[in-house]
């Protein structure tokens, strides 16, 4: 910019400074994030929806400390696991000089003796096998809230590596305070190591909660855009009479969300979820057509009861 | 399933992570918020994984996300979910520094407030993110033309916003030192 104008004004508004980076990717947070992200199956894919949910994001929803999560996705290869003899150990557990203690483990059963294992090395951990279906009911014990930096990392899948549903982390044991058990519960649909406070109580197993919902618009995608159910289609400024014909004549089943522009349509809609069911007249403006992502044969447009100078849902939806 | 899908993915968000938790810090007013945002838009960013551009484009894509799913976030429909407390306490520290707090700037804001959301957007993309019109362009899906006239109106209407808040500018006027990275 040449001239100092309002645009050079806004610079010092930024909470960030223009330039300079927000937050470091290699943070504790910034990583148990990317693992609990990662540890869904990309695309969500619909033909395993308890997979993609579980023990995912979901884990972090407690509002917890720190939580390290991942699921099956995440893997270690097996040339990692084998011992010395050429046989795969259900885990190995090795503490370097540093005192920082390596974990690997590819079978999730022998809880017990991985428990005891981690102790004899210093970390002061409980670990509980849970089979697929279950959890262990919460809450068992307070969440540590001010984990001390770098006191594990959390565990991440290893690109490039194939193999079966292991995983490894690393834990510098000089950083454990007294009073604070790291709490681990591992099986087939996920793990989750999470720094309580003393007392911890025993992993009492009910089953496991029905995945939560996720809101509504991230569920439905544009139906326009190629390769969806109405590609090429354009719905943008027609009117409900023109475009439901064509939708239904493609044997889809067409429904409504109503939608109310910000005053003086700036750009930007409110939605009123009491006043869905009003009926919908054919003179009535469609802005947009969206479709289920995982279930095919509904197109839901996005609509307004008069015509506005211009689409109120902004730019173009992806 | 494709297997490269987590290292791509691990990648761009090494390369992007940055860029996206200082966008949303600027326009979340909470550490908390600022988390469930930046969580929602990297799971977006997984789920999409096949949508998102190589390269420099991922970041701009992965803008184009975060400013839908603020959207959403203050439409009250984006859940509370990914909550860490290491996430939570890494943002906070972006929001630490107490910010200059001049009278001025006080004024600067406010006359940004009374500008269309629109606007006030196109003109964070080129004061805070330094994006060109082009990126602007590939950001927020508009034609560079569309942008050009937009960031003409909403700058134009910044000016008279300001002059209305009595806020009048110098060449002493205290510039940010531009682009320090780290």
């Amino acid at each position: 910019m040449k001239n100092i104008d309002g645009i050079e004004a806004m610079r010092p508004l930024a909470r960030v400074e223009p330039g300079k980076p927000g937050g470091r990717p290699s943070g504790a947070g910034a990583r148990t994030l990317l693992a609990s992200i990662t540890a869904e199956e990309p695309g969500a894919a619909a033909a395993e929806p308890h997979r993609a949910r579980r023990y995912g994001p979901r884990r972090l929803a407690l509002g917890l400390a720190a939580v390290a999560v991942l699921a099956t996705g995440v893997v270690v290869g097996p040339s990692l696991l084998k011992d010395g003899r050429g046989t795969d150990p259900a885990y190995a557990v090795t503490k370097d000089a540093n005192g920082i203690v390596y974990v690997k483990v590819r079978d999730f059963h022998d809880a017990a003796g991985l428990t005891r294992q981690l102790k004899d090395l210093g970390v002061p951990a409980v670990v509980d096998y849970v089979p697929e279906g279950q959890q262990c009911r919460e809450p068992r014990a307070t969440y540590v809230t001010d984990v001390p930096r770098g006191l594990y990392y959390a565990p991440t899948n290893i690109p490039g590596e194939e193999g079966g549903p292991g995983w490894q982390m690393q834990i510098d044991t000089r950083r454990f305070k007294d009073g604070q058990t790291f709490v681990w519960t591992i099986g087939e649909s996920g793990t989750s190591t999470i720094l309580m406070n003393d007392p911890v109580a025993p992993c009492v197993l009910v089953p496991a909660d029905p995945p939560k919902p996720r809101p509504d618009f991230l569920d439905y995608r544009v139906a326009t855009t190629e390769g969806h159910s109405l590609a090429g289609y354009r719905v943008e400024g027609k009117t409900v009479g023109e475009v439901v014909p064509e939708i239904e004549k493609r044997g889809l089943k067409v429904t409504y969300m109503i939608i109310e522009p910000y005053p003086g349509n700036p750009g930007g809609y409110s939605m009123d979820p009491a006043r869905q069911d009003i009926p919908v007249g054919k003179d009535w403006v469609v802005w947009e057509a969206r479709e289920p992502r995982r279930s095919p044969g509904e197109v839901r447009l996005v609509v307004t009861d008069k015509r506005y100078d211009r689409s109120p849902l902004g730019s173009p939806e992806d | 399933m494709d297997d490269e899908r987590p290292a791509r993915f691990e990648a761009v968000y090494r390369e992007t992570y940055g860029q996206i938790t200082a966008y949303v810090a600027r326009r979340c007013g909470s550490p908390q918020d600022a988390a469930d945002v930046v969580a929602e838009t990297f799971a977006i960013a997984w789920r999409r994984m096949d949508d998102m551009p190589p390269g420099q484009q991922a970041t701009l894509w992965l803008y184009g996300v975060a400013r839908k799913v603020l959207a959403a976030h203050r439409r009250g429909e984006v859940r509370r979910q990914a909550r860490s407390a290491e996430l939570d306490a890494e943002l906070a520290d972006l929001y630490g520094d107490s910010p200059d707090s001049r009278v001025e700037l006080g004024a600067i804001a406010q006359a940004l407030g009374t500008l269309p959301d629109d606007d006030r957007e196109l003109l964070a993309l080129v004061a805070w993110e330094g994006l060109d019109r082009a990126e602007i362009a590939t950001t927020l899906g508009l034609s560079r033309n569309a942008v050009r006239i937009r960031l003409y109106r909403a700058r134009r209407r910044l000016s008279r916003a300001l002059a209305e808040a009595g806020v009048r500018f110098t060449a002493e006027s205290r510039l940010v030192p531009a682009e320090r990275t780290s």
